[in-house]
């Protein structure tokens, strides 16, 4: 599914991404663990492509094909999907206009049919029920005084109606409380699927808790530097970040 | 040169236009002719007219006419149609509202508008407005009765095109509307084409409890010169509600001059100005709250692309005796390319103590971490940008009330967006 090959991404001019690899295979989990610092944002946003972060080496491989030769909305219309750390409010737009900007841009750049009004508000509403986002912030601007639980779980939201092959979830804990990190976690586990992979990337052991990985890696200074199953969190937690990456290098 | 305009001629034309005239105009245009003589055409010396140099425009020989869009169709109103300056009656449908040609009442030795038209608000140190005075021909005269409301809006078209639109002298209208106590009506203006050089001045008498809505389209052509002025005065309770929109020209202004002079007299102006290419747009604002308890509102939103130009200058004046006043003033700019310009002048002249003034004024570029926001969720670059655009200019556009005439804001906004929103790559 995604294969990075020696990825050495630079922000203004200083190297973040110091050679990382990485393949995912078709329905895996994989989580990214790192202190702060170590590249986790970088990598998302790498990704996704994101201007400003440039790619000075290194080849990123989706479905076989070069993702660091397409712009991000390409990106998206093949199939990944970036819920970011912090998701943006956007006055003036309504969360469904925008929901339904992005379902029907994307099966246009798929080439596929695009929805009328009355088929996108039926697929919207179920899957906004079952992941718990009311009507109301269904009509409100997007993401305008949401709460951080609402800004999160309307991610999940946007994830479950445009259903990527490949989600990146960029600390989707932060800011959340734990009520709030569950529900959010009930929401990504029911969009797991065979032929759908997540990359998790976390701070904290916590998440994994309630979306468990089949594989972590810990990325530190711009590489990965150890892997391992979910075992390999758990021991993170005990013993911290120092011990781990010191042992490794 | 043809097309160009000059002081000289503008004078000449001026002293032959003096005979021909009833007592009661033929005083009023002599005024004017001769403070415009002293003053000549507005320079950039001249405070008002710092940023848009119309002696300049005025003497560039217009490039390339770009043809005419179609003026928007607004069924339900009551059009007064004007091509290339000249009122043509059998299209327009002004005797269902008692509306009347301009010419007929300059004609008219004792009409009862005499003492009216060019006294309201009286600017006799506008340049513009002593030229448009000494050499309005054509336009308009709308009086609406006491408690009475216009049933439909009234529609002035003005379509410029080909050479008849490019006369050396311009073309200069005169609107004069006047609202008796209690009455309503909603005034729609729609500018397109290529007007060599045009001055159009409205001037809005509001009486007591009046209530005017005022809704301009200026879609004029790239190589358009015009300078449009709206002149009001309220009395005591009296309402002016306008929504401008503007995408400029070769030269393009439009000033509202208005006088709050009566207790609780209120006017909300809201304006989108869209300025693409080389265009050149200006919007000039100067309120005067006169009276105690005067309110007035005023939320500005530019966009500009290209190496277009654009001018906001918004004047509060509060005279001693309007305490209570209450004015806020709102600008914000986006700009979409490096090369775009914008100079924004708030200006407040406070001379009460218990009032309320606010302005604020904000430009910058579309904001780069919302458009990756939804560029990663497969919105294409050009569609993200006008996408943000719209959100920004939506609040301005939700505030016309009426269905049909925000629907129209609406399409000329996503017409801009469509040629203008996407044609700049964004820039590391």
């Amino acid at each position: 599914m995604l294969e990075i090959n020696d990825l050495h991404a630079s922000i203004q001019g200083k190297e973040i991404l110091k050679g990382l690899s990485l393949k995912v295979g078709a329905g895996e989990v994989h989580a990214i663990m790192g202190p702060n610092g170590a590249g986790k944002s970088t990598t998302s946003y790498a990704l996704a492509g994101r201007d400003g972060y440039d790619v000075t080496s290194g080849q990123v491989t989706f479905k076989g094909e070069d993702l660091l030769a397409l712009k991000p909305e390409e990106r998206a219309a093949k199939g990944i999907f970036l819920a970011f750390q912090y998701p943006l409010e956007i006055p003036g737009v309504s969360n469904l206009t925008f929901l339904k900007t992005a379902v029907n841009a994307q099966a246009r750049l798929r080439g596929e049919p695009v929805l009328d009004a009355v088929q996108f508000l039926r697929v919207v509403r179920e899957t906004a029920k079952m992941l718990n986002v009311s009507e109301d912030m269904l009509k409100r601007p997007l993401n305008v005084g949401f709460s951080g639980g609402e800004k999160k779980r309307n991610e999940v939201l946007q994830m479950a109606l445009l259903k990527p092959s490949l989600a990146i979830l960029d600390e989707t804990d932060s800011g959340l409380d734990i009520d709030a990190l569950k529900l959010v976690a009930e929401g990504v586990n029911k969009l797991r699927a065979p032929d759908r992979s997540f990359l998790v990337i976390t701070h904290y052991q916590r998440l994994l808790d309630y979306i468990v990985p089949d594989y972590v890696h810990i990325l530190a200074d711009g590489k990965i530097v150890r892997s391992g199953d979910k075992s390999l969190a758990l021991r993170l937690e005990e013993q911290g970040y120092d011990a781990l990456i010191g042992k490794a290098a | 040169m043809s097309g160009n305009t000059s002081l000289d001629h503008l004078l000449d034309v001026m002293a032959g236009r003096r005979e021909d005239t009833v007592p009661w105009l033929g005083a009023l245009r002599e005024e004017a002719r001769t403070l415009f003589a002293n003053s000549g055409l507005p320079t950039r010396r001249v405070e008002s007219w710092k940023y848009s140099d119309l002696s300049r425009a005025l003497a560039r020989a217009p490039e390339g006419l770009s043809p005419a869009r179609p003026a928007p169709v607004l069924p339900g109103t009551h059009l007064a149609l004007f091509e290339n300056g000249v009122l043509n009656e059998s299209k327009s449908a002004l005797a269902e509202i008692g509306a009347v040609p301009l010419r007929q009442v300059l004609a008219d030795p004792s009409t009862p508008f005499a003492s009216k038209i060019g006294y309201v608000n009286p600017q006799k140190d506008h340049a513009l407005l002593n030229l448009n005075t000494a050499l309005m021909e054509d336009g308009l005269v709308l009086h609406v009765p006491a408690h009475t409301t216009l049933t439909a809006p009234l529609y002035i078209r003005y379509d410029w095109e080909g050479e008849e639109a490019r006369a050396p002298e311009g073309r200069h209208l005169r609107i004069f509307i006047l609202l008796d106590e209690g009455a309503e009506a909603t005034l729609v203006e729609a500018h397109s084409g290529t007007p060599g050089f045009s001055t159009i001045v409205s001037e809005v008498r509001l009486a007591t409890g009046a209530r005017l809505k005022h809704i301009r389209f200026d879609r004029l052509g790239a190589a358009a010169r015009q300078s449009a002025i709206t002149l009001g005065e309220l009395d005591a309770a009296a309402s002016y509600k306008a929504f401008y929109l503007s995408e400029g020209g070769l030269f393009s202004r439009h000033e509202a001059l208005l006088n709050l002079a009566e207790k609780d007299a209120q006017a909300e102006l809201d304006g989108i100005y869209l300025v693409a290419d080389g265009r050149h747009c200006d919007n000039t604002t100067v309120i005067t709250h006169a009276g105690p308890d005067t309110a007035s509102r005023q939320a500005f939103r530019g966009v500009l692309a290209g190496d277009s130009r654009g001018v906001y200058q918004g004047c509060v004046r509060v005279r001693p005796d309007a305490q209570g006043t209450d004015a806020r003033q709102m600008s914000r700019t986006v700009l979409l390319s490096r090369q775009a310009e914008i100079a924004i002048k708030p200006e407040l002249e406070i001379l009460a103590d218990n009032v309320k003034c606010s302005h604020g004024a904000t430009s910058g570029e579309l904001d780069t971490a919302a458009l990756f926001f939804l560029r990663a969720r497969g919105i294409p670059e050009a569609e993200a940008r006008a996408l943000l655009i719209e959100a920004f200019l939506g609040e301005v556009l939700e505030a016309i009330e009426s269905e049909p005439l925000r629907a129209c804001a609406a399409a000329a906004v996503a017409d801009w967006l469509a040629i203008h929103a996407g044609e700049i790559a964004h820039v590391e």
